[in-house]
């Protein structure tokens, strides 16, 4: 269940994110913490972002920009990202 | 046809033997359709068909060449484009020669100078190839 089906909380769509990012990135689920480096965790080179933002349109309908991505250094600071764009 | 066999060099660094591309049908930032005749020439010609790899560098190059365009029009210098990755490749059928191909390419998503690009091949009306592509545009 997707947030742009049914809205979700934001802890409902943290563990979403959680899922799709581990299953996307192969990465193990429990490395994915507010804490951890974003970059460094899912190992993403430049082009790895372009492959993050389809993820994030096809699973929770919202779009991501260059821009959004100024500052954000770990999952914390993106699930902010993404509850911004999601108004939760 | 928006440009021509004789002007699509103005459009993409590509040259003989490796043009891939024979002219622009429409080009706009939404959508690109380029249309390109296979000749037994062509070094990627093997066994009477045009291969996979070329029918994915027709794809590139149709990027190339309308990403060249786009930039005319903004009264600006074509800029140099990679392939960054491909991905999602389908191959359905491989052209012949004397065949005459078309592509469409639909930029999807856009991160910085990273274009992701979707790609679609046509004989006829019949889809030969599909893939996704991210282009990295030299800023």
């Amino acid at each position: 269940m997707y947030a742009k089906d049914v809205k979700m909380n934001l802890e409902e769509v943290i563990e979403e994110t959680r899922d799709f990012l581990s299953e996307e990135f192969e990465v193990d689920r429990d490395l994915i913490l507010p804490e951890n480096s974003l970059k460094e965790t899912l190992d993403l080179d430049s082009l790895d972002y372009v492959d993050l933002v389809v993820l994030i349109e096809e699973n929770l309908n919202i779009k991501i920009t260059g821009e959004d991505f100024k500052g954000i250094e770990t999952f914390g600071d993106f699930y902010g990202l993404v509850q911004k764009k999601l108004a939760l | 046809m928006i440009v021509s066999q004789e002007h699509i060099q103005d459009f993409l660094p590509h040259r003989p033997p490796f043009l891939m591309i024979d002219g622009l049908l429409a080009v706009t930032a939404e959508r690109f359709e380029s249309v390109f005749e296979i000749t037994e020439h062509n070094v990627l010609v093997s066994d009477g068909e045009f291969k996979e790899s070329g029918i994915i560098e027709n794809i590139a190059q149709t990027c190339a060449a309308s990403f060249g365009y786009l930039d005319r029009e903004q009264e600006g210098e074509p800029k140099i484009g990679f392939i960054g990755a491909i991905s999602r490749v389908q191959v359905h059928a491989l052209p012949a020669l004397s065949c005459r191909i078309n592509t469409i390419v639909e930029p999807t998503h856009r991160l910085g100078n990273i274009v992701m690009v979707s790609g679609k091949s046509y004989l006829n009306g019949n889809l030969l190839l599909e893939c996704e592509m991210k282009i990295v545009i030299s800023e």
